[in-house]
């Protein structure tokens, strides 16, 4: 039997909530301790201490008091209620909707678990139980609007969208007043109902009802926008026409707006009357943009070179930095990517004699030669029209007209870094953000291309210069709290390529928890944006947070990681042993140096420790900070350590998969690692999704390959553990190697046909040496002549390089210095 | 700006706002205290959204609607699942649930409905599983 409190300690358990909720803990726990005293056995008590307890980080001991206090009253509510409490803290949020479902039966009528099993409902998206609790607290709460707006909320998310709407007008129904045109709520849950009918595709009702309940939204943009829309999708042409010229006065700049028009008008296909339309609006708006750049897009021939050369002329009078970027989409088109350069070369004479003829456009015209000049180096430096030496000349020139531009310096870097000479680069742009120490852009730029020279500790500094000083853990904490992706991904990449195995996992590591975090934030605005009534706003992030890891940010980070397992997996690092790699020696001095550091920064906390507990008064509240922060693997060496390497890339591997599977190197990178693992039916699926995109992708080649030979072992070998039923399966579904030809035909067919291509000519000639072993020193000598094709990038090269590598072959040497030699201001063949 | 504020508008802070803060903190309150507390709040939730712009009746009969149709459709998504598993009423083999499970790393769930809407057949489940998306 549960015990029960006198008045006097009723009165103090009301003590411990308010203390619990003021955060006074050690007050909470006093006085708890107090009930406790005469009512050792008393649930809710115990409860509420544990509850504390765990808002000072001492999570362990609050989970197991918390049980104590279940065995004391196992029909507490509150007991059940602080257990999932408990359970939300630690993010098992499945175990928490349990405890809370239980304290919900036995007080069906406690708002407060209902609201707290809610949200946690539909952050773990069980639509069907969020709908069912909603539907329960809007039957205790019937009078308040949030209570209706949530219950659609939730039957939208759980794709019932006439039933939403039926809720929102029901409620609109029970109001005796309308509302008052400035009730924000009011507003958003109007546009919201409007978003509703408009997503089941009834457009002439969501017309109507924009007009009528929707006219004076506060969100007046919304209203042009969507009214435009449903006119256009219902065939009402001309008015569809003047609400798109109403919002391209508004807002001359926006492509979407543009597009509207031209789809309302009819004209897609009109060429001449697009073009007309576009001259009407540069010439109503002298200073738009968007207006000049478009038409670009669809003009060909001479009508391309007249607009392109008033457009580029433009740009460069007025020496606009961005010209280039804003016109290298066009580069897809041959002759475009002729046209530009040519029209700047004409811009670039004519400018100097016109420069002479009218000294008093001095200004404009030296800034123009050098726009100019700066075009031209960034034309020869974009992958489509490469030519680096040309690019180095322009830059130069550009450079000397404006020896202090920060632009032409960083363009000046990126050619370096395109010559492979990543030294070089970071110094030219160290040199660009000394020019303007007080540009962020620029010092980013600089702390990345640092990374890329793997100078970690310079790009740190770098870095620091921008970070919050007072942040404890210096630069590294500030970037991590930051959330800066794209710092951790360059630093985990650049350990990665120093083989400093445990901090590149480390960094990668970070970056998967960053997504976590991200996934996690959305919980609090299940609430506030129901209490904000911004509606529409909320769906959209619940629409993100569901597709959150497609981010190019997570892929890239995650790809790198599951690459580090892989190497992982193929040489282990504690028989590093395997001779040829340097990498590995220095791991393991790394590694040993690592240990040595965490032994000795283990023994300073304990110095520091018994110094603390010597003052009992100081310092109390970085103590009870610490334990929640304090990293016990700062370099990764535990990741390192990982014995399954394999299982490990697959936290990293699930994601990618599930998220982006149109990803060629998604599904490549599945396939190795489920290779590895003897996952043979979903090593198929990975490669046969891989086919589907691009079945002449060098590593799909090599990977089909791979996969029948060792499938053909795998069957043949009488320890085989595959059914028959599964081997079936395989056989029939692996369509990918043509039935009547031997691998070999099959793989020199591909290398014939693909020649020229320096990536998949070694791509065929790995796959040679696989399948006949003899025949390794000319699959060698024939690795060193792609040097000779004439299409080989410095990249390709480096494959090749780091392919010999592998096979420890003796043509490493020549290898390398004619690379050098044909390459002579890379830095990477040294 | 002529119009009056609407009463559910508090200073600072919506009404939201002050309701919601009061429940987290009353998170582990005991049953007593909860119903003190919340009994103080409710009397002022009526009078502010009920008092003017909320017609009670109406409300009441909203209410009623609402019990109908979820009840309805409650017992239509009911039906719903009746018939699925009506359609599947398929023999499963338990190991062929487990060859699944281990190729194809699915949870016992999963691997299950995979096999059953495919009749049962695991080879059609691996093969059909496989088969990238057009």
């Amino acid at each position: 039997m549960p015990q029960v409190l006198s008045a006097k300690e009723q009165g103090l358990f009301r003590t411990v909530v308010r203390n619990y909720e003021d955060k006074q803990y050690k007050k909470g726990i006093k006085a708890a301790d107090q009930i406790l005293k005469k009512n050792p056995k008393h649930g809710d008590t115990l409860a509420m201490k544990a509850l504390i307890m765990n808002s000072q980080g001492k999570t362990d001991e609050a989970f197991a008091l918390a049980k104590v206090a279940l065995q004391c009253d196992m029909k507490s509510h509150v007991c059940w209620h602080v257990y999932g409490l408990l359970y939300r803290a630690v993010k098992n949020f499945e175990e928490a909707i349990k405890a809370y479902k239980f304290a919900l039966r036995l007080e069906p009528d406690s708002q407060q678990i209902q609201r707290d099993l809610a949200l946690l409902q539909v952050q773990m998206r069980d639509y069907q139980g969020y709908l069912n609790s909603r539907r329960a607290m809007l039957t205790a709460r019937p009078s308040a609007r949030q209570s209706w707006t949530a219950l659609a909320v939730a039957h939208h998310l759980n794709g019932n969208l006439s039933e939403a709407e039926g809720v929102l007008t029901s409620y609109e129904e029970t109001l005796k007043n309308p509302p008052s045109k400035t009730d924000f709520e009011n507003s958003e849950a109007v546009m919201y109902k409007n978003s509703l009918i408009a997503e089941q595709g009834d457009f002439q009702k969501a017309l109507d009802h924009l007009e009528s309940a929707g006219k004076h939204t506060l969100d007046r943009l919304a209203y042009y926008e969507l009214r435009a829309t449903y006119l256009t999708k219902l065939g009402r042409t001309e008015e569809a026409t003047k609400a798109y010229r109403a919002l391209i006065d508004r807002n001359s700049e926006y492509k979407m707006y543009y597009d509207g028009l031209i789809e309302a008008m009819g004209i897609s296909e009109d060429k001449a009357a697009k073009k007309q339309l576009f001259d009407e609006y540069a010439e109503k708006y002298p200073r738009c943009d968007a207006a000049r750049r478009l038409p670009l897009d669809f003009l060909e021939g001479d009508e391309f070179k007249e607009a392109a050369d008033q457009y580029i002329n433009r740009m460069l009078d007025k020496g606009v930095p961005s010209t280039f970027a804003n016109l290298k989409h066009l580069y897809s088109s041959s002759f475009k990517k002729d046209t530009l350069p040519a029209l700047v070369q004409q811009y670039i004479d004519s400018g100097k004699s016109e420069a002479n003829d009218e000294p008093k456009r001095s200004g404009d015209t030296s800034k123009g030669a050098s726009a100019a000049f700066y075009f031209l180096a960034q034309h020869y430096n974009y992958y489509r029209s490469r030519d680096l030496d040309k690019a180095m000349e322009f830059v130069e020139k550009a450079i000397e007209l404006e020896p202090n531009s920060v632009d032409f310096h960083m363009t000046q870097a990126r050619i370096w870094k395109h010559y492979g000479n990543s030294q070089k680069a970071s110094e030219i742009m160290e040199k660009a953000r000394t020019l303007d120490t007080r540009d962020r852009h620029i010092n980013t730029k600089a702390a990345k291309y640092q990374l890329r020279d793997n100078e970690g500790d310079a790009a740190l500094k770098t870095m620091g210069l921008f970070t919050r000083a007072e942040t404890v853990g210096g630069p590294l904490a500030d970037l991590h709290d930051m959330q800066c992706v794209w710092y951790l991904t360059e630093d985990g990449e650049s350990y990665a390529r120093q083989g400093k195995i445990g901090l590149a996992l480390k960094r990668f590591t970070s970056i998967y928890n960053i997504f976590d975090v991200w996934q996690e934030d959305q919980f609090d605005f299940h609430s506030f944006s129901l209490r904000k009534g911004q509606i529409r706003a909320y769906i959209d992030m619940m629409r993100w947070e569901d597709q959150l890891r497609e981010h190019t940010f997570y892929s890239r980070a995650a790809l790198s990681a599951v690459d580090v397992y892989l190497k992982l997996h193929d040489k282990p690092l504690s028989n590093g042993t395997n001779g040829n790699s340097d990498a590995n020696g220095d791991d393991a001095a790394e590694r040993k140096k690592a240990a040595k550091k965490a032994r000795k920064e283990a023994q300073k906390a304990e110095r520091e420790a018994i110094a603390k507990k010597n003052e009992p008064n100081k310092a109390t509240k970085e103590v009870e900070a610490d334990p929640k922060k304090k990293d016990d693997d700062p370099d990764g060496a535990k990741l390192a350590a990982t014995t399954e390497p394999m299982n490990d890339a697959m936290k990293f591997l699930t994601p990618l998969l599930q998220f982006s599977p149109k990803s060629i190197d998604v599904q490549t990178a599945g396939f190795e690692v489920y290779m590895r693992r003897k996952k043979y039916v979903l090593a198929l699926k990975c490669l046969l999704a891989a086919a589907a995109l691009d079945k002449e992708h060098s590593k799909v080649h090599q990977q089909i390959v791979r996969f029948k030979v060792a499938i053909d072992s795998e069957f043949e070998s009488s320890e085989s553990k595959i059914s028959p039923k599964t081997k079936e399966v395989i056989t029939s579904e692996f369509n990918l190697l043509p039935a009547s030809t031997s691998l070999t035909k099959f793989n020199d067919d591909y290398l014939a046909s693909h020649k020229d291509c320096a990536r998949r000519t070694l791509s065929a000639l790995s796959v040679r040496k696989l399948i006949s072993p003899d025949a390794a020193p000319t699959c060698e000598k024939d690795v060193a002549a792609v040097l000779k094709l004439s299409a080989i990038t410095v990249e390709e090269a480096q494959e090749a390089l780091t392919l010999l590598r592998s096979w420890n072959s003796s043509e490493v040497d020549a290898f390398k210095s004619s690379a050098a030699q044909k390459w002579p201001k890379a830095t990477i063949f040294e | 700006m002529a119009e009056k504020q609407p009463p559910t508008i508090v200073e600072g802070a919506t009404t939201g706002d002050v309701e919601d803060e009061v429940p987290v903190a009353k998170s582990a309150e005991d049953r007593k205290a909860a119903a003190a507390l919340s009994s103080l709040d409710t009397p002022r939730d009526d009078e502010a959204a009920g008092g003017k712009d909320v017609d009670q009746e109406a409300v009441k009969k909203a209410m009623d609607r609402l019990a109908g149709t979820g009840t309805a459709n409650g017992t239509s998504t009911k039906k719903e699942e009746e018939n699925k598993p009506v359609k599947k009423v398929v023999k499963v083999d338990q190991a062929d649930v487990a060859l699944l499970i281990e190729e194809l790393e699915l949870s016992k769930i999963k691997a299950t409905d995979l096999l059953k809407s495919h009749d049962g057949k695991v080879e059609e489940a691996l093969r059909a599983y496989i088969t990238p998306a057009a």
